[in-house]
């Protein structure tokens, strides 16, 4: 990525504003999926009705023990596993740079206020604590938001797990070729998950998916499919 | 680099995988790796293991359609021995198979029964285990003969060959989400062109397309091949169309005509490239579809294989991981040919060789350097006699001669007809996603 280039994503990523975070993100992508269309404009075209969202214990940024499906109702949600820690350059980090894109377009339409969820829910119960996730969120943090983004965890891997399984989401715990023991980071597909206000998953984006333009018309297209009126 | 080994535990429990932290950046470099969807892992090294999705015979070993692991890695004690053999308990022309978004799950099709097997090959990938059976498709759908697995993000598009109406040819692409549901389905196109067949399918995530191509129906495909060729009538029921799609929003975008009934569908995944290729079984053409100058994809027959005359029946196709080389099996001469494809418009055929009495399928290594080959068509269109050979072999290719590493001879197994490959890690965690060049500003351009 030229340097233009990042500079100006650094710039969409903070709105201005924590300007060396957005730098670190920026730099953090050093590929991205090429996207060489232009997405179908929103609501041109139905999402389909993939499966159920999955329930289950979860904790919420204030350690308090939630139900994942008050995360994943009422509101179209964009939700991600992921973990505070992943270092992998078309992992969780790319996932949350689409995320902020994403945050920073939907706050520049009105209409989309208070409709839109955002989720974070980590694969690591044991190190990324309520208090980890609310640092790791910062400022947004919160569902008092123009766009609520809640950074959820759980209380332990028993309880973490029925969730993965029921969304389709693989996991491998990486550990020491030769102490065998656990070096903190997972293995994974990404995968981010497109909620609508039924709980029903209605897309699903690995990385080679995960566009930005085309997740951003596919919120405008479940919004529009509550009647939503977007200009 | 990956410095790895990998312990899984199933689903209810949670995966381990022994490994480093992942270097992804490099040369955009895109695989076949037996047809691979772009989006499922890939094994850019050595391959351990080659499942084979073989047709039960009567009257050898227990005359079920089985799932077949080979061991490929030449470091292995057991290699080039069958290793591990699933029985599904009956004969329902098992033909293709595709792995799943996270490369832990094979999903093989049967055309005849309509079954649909789903295998965990994640927990112990050399010894896959049945996790479901999908009997709803056609009620589900009103199609038959469910041919071609693809991985989507989180679901499995499927294209099948029939309908149940009047089996013949007329068909469309399904959906169902990988815990093995119905999602969708759609109908081939019947306007602008279209004559409504369908066979296989390829992604290119890069354009938002898919590109479908078409074959023939259940009439035809269960029929015995000597008694279809003297059968004008049924000759006539071949598709002779390719169709791009729009991969969001599933609707076609357009029809071209490519007579002789196109059958495998490749992308190259160069990057930079933005074409496909296709080959007509009963025209022997290769067909390139490429985007022209003003982005509009056109079809152009680029060139013949083999003597048309002859009939040589081109099948299967297995494109280089740099776009640049590609293999062509004709059945009918039992021949694997390759092509060069630096000028796609222009591809020349630069070596062949004889592999058997006949041959389908071809599956190549990432790196190119290993190729694979099986010999099953269909059940009623093999060869008779001593032609019928059934096997799979494995070769390696240094650029200029195929030289055999091993052999299996599935009769004398008593395993029974040889037809799709799919090749699988023992350690998942050493599989690589599909590098991507960087498109980031047009990204950013297209949200403001």
């Amino acid at each position: 990525m030229g340097l233009l280039a990042t500079v100006r994503l650094a710039r969409l990523l903070t709105g201005g504003g924590l300007f060396f975070l957005g730098w670190m993100f920026a730099s953090t992508i050093a590929a991205a999926p090429i996207m060489d269309f232009v997405p179908p404009a929103a609501g041109s075209y139905k999402l389909q009705r993939i499966q159920p969202a999955t329930d289950g214990a979860i904790l919420d940024a204030d350690g308090k023990r939630r139900r994942l499906s008050e995360f994943t109702q009422g509101r179209v949600t964009l939700l991600a596993f992921m973990y505070s820690s992943c270092a992998d350059p078309n992992g969780c980090p790319y996932a949350l740079t689409v995320m902020h894109m994403l945050k920073n377009e939907l706050e520049k339409l009105p209409e989309t206020r208070h409709r839109v969820r955002f989720v974070s829910l980590s694969f690591d119960p044991v190190r990324d604590t309520p208090q980890v996730l609310a640092l790791y969120g910062g400022v947004h943090n919160g569902t008092g938001q123009h766009l609520a983004w809640d950074f959820l965890t759980t209380r332990s891997r028993r309880e973490l797990l029925p969730i993965l399984d029921g969304f389709g989401q693989d996991v491998g715990v990486d550990m020491d070729k030769t102490s065998g023991k656990p070096v903190g980071t997972y293995s994974h597909v990404l995968k981010v998950f497109l909620i609508d206000r039924q709980r029903m998953v209605r897309e699903i984006y690995t990385t080679d998916y995960l566009l930005a333009p085309m997740v951003l018309n596919d919120i405008k297209t479940l919004l529009m499919e509550d009647g939503v009126r977007l200009k | 680099m990956k410095n790895t080994m990998q312990v899984k535990i199933p689903a209810g429990k949670i995966a381990l995988t022994v490994a480093a932290f992942v270097a992804l950046a490099g040369t955009p470099a895109f695989a076949d790796e037996t047809s691979c969807s772009p989006y499922t892992p890939l094994i850019k090294g050595q391959e351990d293991l080659v499942y084979v999705w073989t047709l039960g015979v009567k009257g050898v070993g227990d005359g079920s359609d089985k799932l077949v692991t080979v061991d490929v890695n030449p470091k292995s004690k057991t290699y080039g021995k069958v290793i591990h053999k699933l029985s599904l308990g009956g004969r329902g022309e098992v033909h293709h198979a595709g792995l799943s978004d996270d490369r832990r799950y094979l999903w093989g099709g049967a055309l005849d029964s309509n079954k649909i097997y789903i295998f965990d090959i994640g927990t112990n990938p050399a010894k896959p285990k049945l996790t479901r059976t999908i009997t709803d498709f056609v009620q589900k759908t009103g199609f038959v003969g469910p041919h071609s697995f693809y991985a989507m993000p989180g679901r499995m598009l499927i294209t099948p060959l029939s309908n149940n109406k009047d089996h013949g040819g007329e068909t469309g692409i399904v959906v169902y989400n990988n815990k093995g549901d119905y999602v969708s389905h759609e109908q081939m196109p019947k306007t602008n062109g279209g004559d409504g067949y369908g066979y296989d399918v390829g992604i290119n995530p890069q354009k938002n397309v898919f590109l479908t191509s078409s074959f023939t129906g259940w009439n035809n495909y269960m029929m015995d091949l000597g008694k279809m060729v003297k059968d004008p009538e049924a000759m006539k029921h071949f598709g002779n169309t390719s169709v791009m799609w729009d991969m969001k929003t599933m609707k076609p975008l357009k029809v071209f005509q490519t007579p002789g009934a196109p059958l495998e569908v490749r992308w190259s995944w160069k990057s930079g490239d933005n074409w496909a290729v296709s080959t007509t079984a009963l025209t022997s053409k290769i067909w390139v579809y490429k985007q022209d100058a003003k982005g509009e994809w056109q079809a152009k027959d680029v060139a013949t294989i083999g003597d048309p005359a002859k009939i040589p029946l081109p099948v299967d196709i297995s494109i280089t991981a740099d776009g640049r080389g590609m293999w062509i099996n004709t059945f009918m001469d039992g021949t694997a040919r390759y092509w060069d494809m630096s000028d796609p418009m222009k591809p020349k055929e630069i070596f062949t060789k004889k592999i058997g009495s006949q041959v389908n399928m071809v599956s190549q290594s990432y790196d190119g350097k290993r190729v694979y080959f099986t010999s099953s068509l269909l059940g009623n269109w093999d060869k008779k006699g001593k032609d019928d050979e059934q096997f799979l072999k494995a070769y390696n290719w240094d650029g200029k001669d195929l030289k055999l590493a091993f052999e299996i001879d599935f009769f004398k197994e008593k395993l029974g007809r040889a037809h799709h490959m799919k090749f699988q890690a023992r350690d998942l965690s050493t599989l690589k996603p599909l590098d991507m060049a960087s498109n980031l500003p047009a990204m950013l351009a297209q949200t403001q």
